[in-house]
């Protein structure tokens, strides 16, 4: 299949939003694989790992995976619902409804990563610099 | 001295964000050159090659139809298309890949005539769950199912028919003998999507000629009417 395709452009797009967040390191990455993405997690996870191994912000990151299932619309009941595989009749009254989501998302919600340093740290090295220059006002 | 400083980003965005970028590149350029694109989804041997062959005869003399024929290995389906009459096509072997993604599309198209075209085909490769998720800059997506596939594909592939333009149910003179059930297969359709479903044999020709005039008119080439044959 096409896990190793995936992972690459995984890496391609969680490397571009740490580099722009200005991150030195991503430490997890938070993944919504939809039920029906077809992607083997285990196959993904193996070829992420092996591509971030040589050198890479995302080098030890965790791949936090949630699934997603297939959803349709009861119109009848007015209810959603999500079958389950290949029986997509409404749980109340038995009618198949209408699709909501096909439930096949490959999206990155969100990424942890250390930053480089914290406003904090920043405004300390500022007042370490200043007090270097004395006090204010006393020039 | 001070811990680390684990910060939360918001992305929300597609794993494929990389392949969606190629593609939108990509449609400008179908745009530029004045191309309409159709991308061809289906199993091996469902009649991909089948459908471009008749719409491409179908067409003769209207409209310059280029292919570009995805595959795994081998250059048979460039050879039948140019065969019947296709103006150009090219052959992409993926080398085992399951899909054709948009930097293939970009590679292949330095040597397509594709300034000269009017309307291209993209056979993908064989396969109703890949090439899903990686899109070609294509205008249209079609979905093809052939009868002897049997009527529980919606239920098995329900993404590729949801992400679909049109549906195409081919082989429809093997329906009785395949004991294909139509309302089963019409039923589960209508669950996932409202596109077009266009049932035709390419080997009766049954069929065709719905498909090539709604096809026809979503290319909208200010060339005349719809061919009749
Ligand atoms: N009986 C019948 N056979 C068909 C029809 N369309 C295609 N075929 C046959 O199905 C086989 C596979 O077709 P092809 O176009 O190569 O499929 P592809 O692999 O999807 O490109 C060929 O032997 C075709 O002649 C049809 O409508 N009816
Ligand atoms: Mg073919
Ligand atoms: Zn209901």
């Amino acid at each position: 299949m096409h896990e190793l395709a995936v992972a690459e452009q995984l890496l391609k797009l969680v490397e571009e939003e740490a580099q722009r967040a200005g991150a030195r390191r991503v430490v997890a990455v938070h993944l919504v694989l939809g039920e029906h993405s077809h992607i083997a997690e285990e196959a993904l996870r193996f070829h992420f790992e092996r591509l971030t191994s040589q050198g890479s912000p995302a080098e030890g990151a965790q791949l936090r995976v949630r699934r997603e299932p297939m959803r349709f619309r009861c119109l009848e009941c007015d209810a959603d619902y999500a079958p389950p595989a290949g029986d997509w009749r409404c749980p109340r009254c038995g009618e198949v409804g209408k699709l909501l989501d096909p439930g096949d998302e490959l999206r990155v919600e969100s990424l942890e990563v250390e930053m480089a340093n914290t406003a904090y740290e920043e405004e300390e090295e500022e007042k370490e610099k200043e007090g270097g220059r004395g006090w204010p006002g006393e020039t | 001295m001070a811990g680390r400083n684990v910060k939360l980003l918001r992305v929300e965005r597609s794993a494929l964000a990389d392949n969606d970028a190629v593609a939108r590149a990509l449609r400008r350029r179908f745009r530029e050159a004045g191309v309409f694109v159709v991308n061809v989804i289906a199993a091996p041997g469902a009649g991909k090659t089948s459908l471009i062959v008749r719409t491409i005869e179908h067409l003769r003399g209207w409209a310059r139809v280029g292919v570009l024929e995805g595959d795994i290995v081998g250059n048979l389906d460039a050879q039948r298309v140019l065969a019947a009459g296709a103006y150009d096509a090219v052959q992409i072997n993926t080398g085992g890949q399951c899909h054709l993604d948009a930097s293939m599309v970009e590679q292949a198209l330095s040597r397509l005539l594709l300034e000269e075209l009017d309307l291209l085909f993209i056979e993908n490769v064989g396969n109703l769950i890949c090439p899903t998720h990686w899109v070609l800059g294509e205008d249209l997506t079609v979905c093809l199912v052939s009868a002897a596939e049997g009527h529980d594909k919606p239920r098995k592939y329900p993404e590729v028919f949801a992400k679909s333009d049109a549906i195409v149910l081919n082989k429809i003179d093997l329906m009785e003998l395949s004991g294909f059930d139509r309302s089963e297969f019409v039923r589960h359709i209508r669950a996932l999507t409202e596109a077009p479903l266009f049932e035709l044999s390419c080997r009766t020709g049954e069929g065709m000629a719905g498909w090539t005039e709604w096809l026809w008119a979503r290319v909208r080439r200010p060339v005349g009417p719809m061919p009749m044959g």
